[in-house]
């Protein structure tokens, strides 16, 4: 187990400038996702830690050590790639023990590792089996399971689960987690899915375009986040941004919106009058109700998920999503007033699309 | 019993009447070759020419043997066919790797390089290849077969090994190089093992021309004791005054043995594995 120090890393074909200068801390037994949407880089730096991608600029290293000239074979880390690459002419008890071979390692010594490992991932009774013969779940588990034996300095995930169907990957996420609790082991898993994302990780890094946006704690980066980059992308359904101009008038803050929408603030917001900003709302974040500080909107499609109900409106020409846990009777084209929580808004510059942090002005 | 039959039925009955004429030209000769290599002499030559024949005569297959010499002709086969599909893929898997694997610059060029050389006929280049040999000091020497057989095979088994070779995703081996496994290792270990369907194939294609291949063996081999089959199966016909047809056919007949054989027993791994693939 080791720390993973990311300084100034830069990765570029030729012209084409992949991951333009990336600077992560992961500590020691730490549990990091990087996520992002695809092509923001996320995955070939994961490929750079294992040592798959050479690279271009700054420096990795793992416990200290710096590897960027280190082959992967050298690197002792494991990965858990997204097609599972198991090796398909090797029974379940041969992929897991492949790594530990090729060390030399004592034959009794091996089989008690992979019956242990095996354990832990209810994997003893598909030993002897082939690839071919597994469900999508057990491959998981082996690809996780040849990753365990070898009780690397870190392990790597990219994208582990975006090959099994949507139940499947509830539990296995719930069982990745499990496991890191049980061994913490250092892990930088890679996903472009923001759930799993926030459901997982100690820390959080959302990349996007070949940089970090922001590093935090999955609730810290979802009530405070940096840009609208990081507010858009974090939460399901995603922050709906109203755009338009700031005013402050005798101790009174609202925005003025498209179609002469005028929403209140509260008066703690940042940013000076006349602003361009974007305002940023949660979809929980709205009650029912009248009032001063209400907005009114019109309802477009209902859609009840259960314990909720999602409701896309038209606020100020703009459609947004609002989930509501009431059971309110919503019908296409009423028209609802409703309150957005005023501790719970953001504001963003519209120009830099970072946040304006209250009492900025 | 109804009388209707399903639409696959009848499709699957007319493509069988489509290919028949097909079959026909194929098997014809086959057939030739089997009744006259076990026919007596004397029903040889009858008229009109029928397929019947009065008794099978197996001596007829135990006095070619003798006669021409057959045992070094087939061991002459067998050593050319073999080393130069060997040979072939000794350089050819590598070639392929490379190409499936790396970037390097000209790797376009080369490839079309390669399917070039595939544009021009062994014939033309006869000439050229016997002087080359000369100097070498091989004329007459069966290892001029084996060079220039895997020489001629090589761009089909580089091409064919490679659009196979890029089947197999990278995943496995840097899967490997992670678990600790060098470039060399992971490569004989993961990596060819699951590239052995298409070695199969590329073998039993390039064993398969060189049994077969006739003018360079004929340019190159220059006593019988050098002969490979179908330069000794010629050595049969051209020039003489009489020709056995029968020793002739039983020689022939002979000669397709082998390559059956090769490959009825080469098909069992083809399938073995091409069952293997799939990743996910």
């Amino acid at each position: 187990m080791a720390s993973v120090d990311i300084q100034g890393v830069t990765k570029d074909y030729g012209a084409v400038k992949v991951i333009r200068g990336v600077d992560i801390s992961i500590a020691d037994e730490e549990f990091v996702v990087l996520v992002g949407p695809s092509g923001c880089g996320k995955s070939t730096l994961l490929r750079m830690i294992a040592g798959l991608e050479t690279i271009s600029g700054g420096e990795i290293r793992i416990g200290g050590r710096i590897i960027n000239d280190i082959p992967a074979k050298s690197r002792d880390t494991a990965m858990v790639f997204q097609s599972y690459a198991l090796y398909p002419h090797m029974s379940v008890f041969d992929n897991m023990a492949f790594s530990l071979k090729l060390r030399k390692m004592p034959k009794a010594e091996i089989e008690a590792k992979v019956h242990a490992a095996a354990g832990i991932l209810n994997l003893m009774d598909y030993l002897g089996r082939s690839p071919r013969q597994l469900s999508g779940g057990q491959r998981q588990r082996v690809a996780m399971g040849r990753a365990l034996v070898r009780a690397p300095q870190v392990f790597l995930f990219d994208e582990p689960l975006s090959n099994l169907d949507a139940k499947l990957r509830v539990q296995m996420r719930t069982e990745i987690k499990a496991l890191h609790q049980r061994l913490r082991t250092t892990i930088v898993y890679v996903t472009h899915d923001q759930i799993e994302a926030m459901t997982l990780a100690d820390r959080i890094v959302v990349m996007h375009d070949g940089i970090v946006e922001q590093i935090g704690a999955p609730l810290d980066l979802y009530d405070n986040p940096a840009n609208m980059f990081v507010a858009g992308f974090i939460g399901s359904p995603a922050m709906n941004f109203v755009p338009g101009t700031l005013r402050r008038e005798a101790g009174k803050v609202w925005l003025d919106a498209a179609g002469n929408t005028r929403i209140p603030l509260p008066a703690r917001v940042g940013g000076e009058n006349g602003r361009k900003v974007a305002l940023g709302l949660r979809p929980e974040h709205f009650t029912l109700g009248g009032g001063d500080d209400s907005v009114e909107a019109t309802v477009e499609v209902v859609e009840p998920t259960g314990a909720q109900i999602e409701v896309f409106a038209t606020l100020a020409g703009q459609q947004i999503c609002t989930v509501f846990n009431e059971r309110h009777p919503f019908r296409p084209g009423e028209r609802i007033r409703m309150r957005p929580s005023a501790d719970k808004l953001h504001l963003f510059d519209a120009e830099t699309r970072a946040r304006i942090l209250p009492g900025a002005h | 019993m109804k009388l209707s039959m399903s639409p696959r039925v009848k499709r699957s009955i007319l493509c069988w009447l489509l290919l028949l004429p097909l079959v026909v030209v194929i098997l014809f000769p086959f057939g030739v070759m089997f009744v006259t290599a076990l026919r007596p002499r004397d029903e040889l030559f009858v008229f009109p020419p029928t397929w019947a024949f009065s008794r099978f005569v197996w001596t007829n297959i135990t006095e070619m043997w003798e006669k021409v010499n057959f045992g070094t002709a087939l061991l002459n086969s067998i050593y050319v066919s073999v080393s130069s599909t060997l040979l072939a893929l000794l350089f050819g898997i590598p070639a392929a790797y490379a190409l499936s694997r790396f970037r390097f610059p000209g790797k376009g060029l080369y490839r079309q390089f390669l399917l070039v050389t595939q544009m021009m006929s062994p014939i033309v280049l006869v000439l050229g290849l016997f002087r080359l040999m000369v100097v070498f000091g091989l004329v007459n020497s069966p290892n001029s077969l084996v060079f220039t057989y895997a020489a001629f095979n090589l761009a089909f088994t580089i091409w064919m090994l490679q659009s196979y070779f890029n089947t197999i995703p990278h995943e496995l081996e840097e899967a490997a190089w992670i678990d600790g496994a060098s470039a060399f290792v992971s490569i004989t270990r993961i990596f060819l093992p699951l590239a052995v369907p298409a070695m199969v194939v590329t073998a039993i294609f390039t064993f398969i021309n060189s049994w077969n291949e006739f003018v360079l063996a004929l340019t190159m081999l220059r006593e019988s004791d050098s002969y490979t089959l179908p330069v000794m199966v010629f050595a049969q016909v051209a020039g003489r005054y009489q020709i056995e047809w029968h020793h002739v056919m039983a020689a022939t007949l002979m000669a397709t043995v082998p390559v059956a054989v090769v490959f009825s027993w080469l098909q069992r791994y083809l399938i073995r594995g091409m069952a293997l693939g799939a990743v996910k």
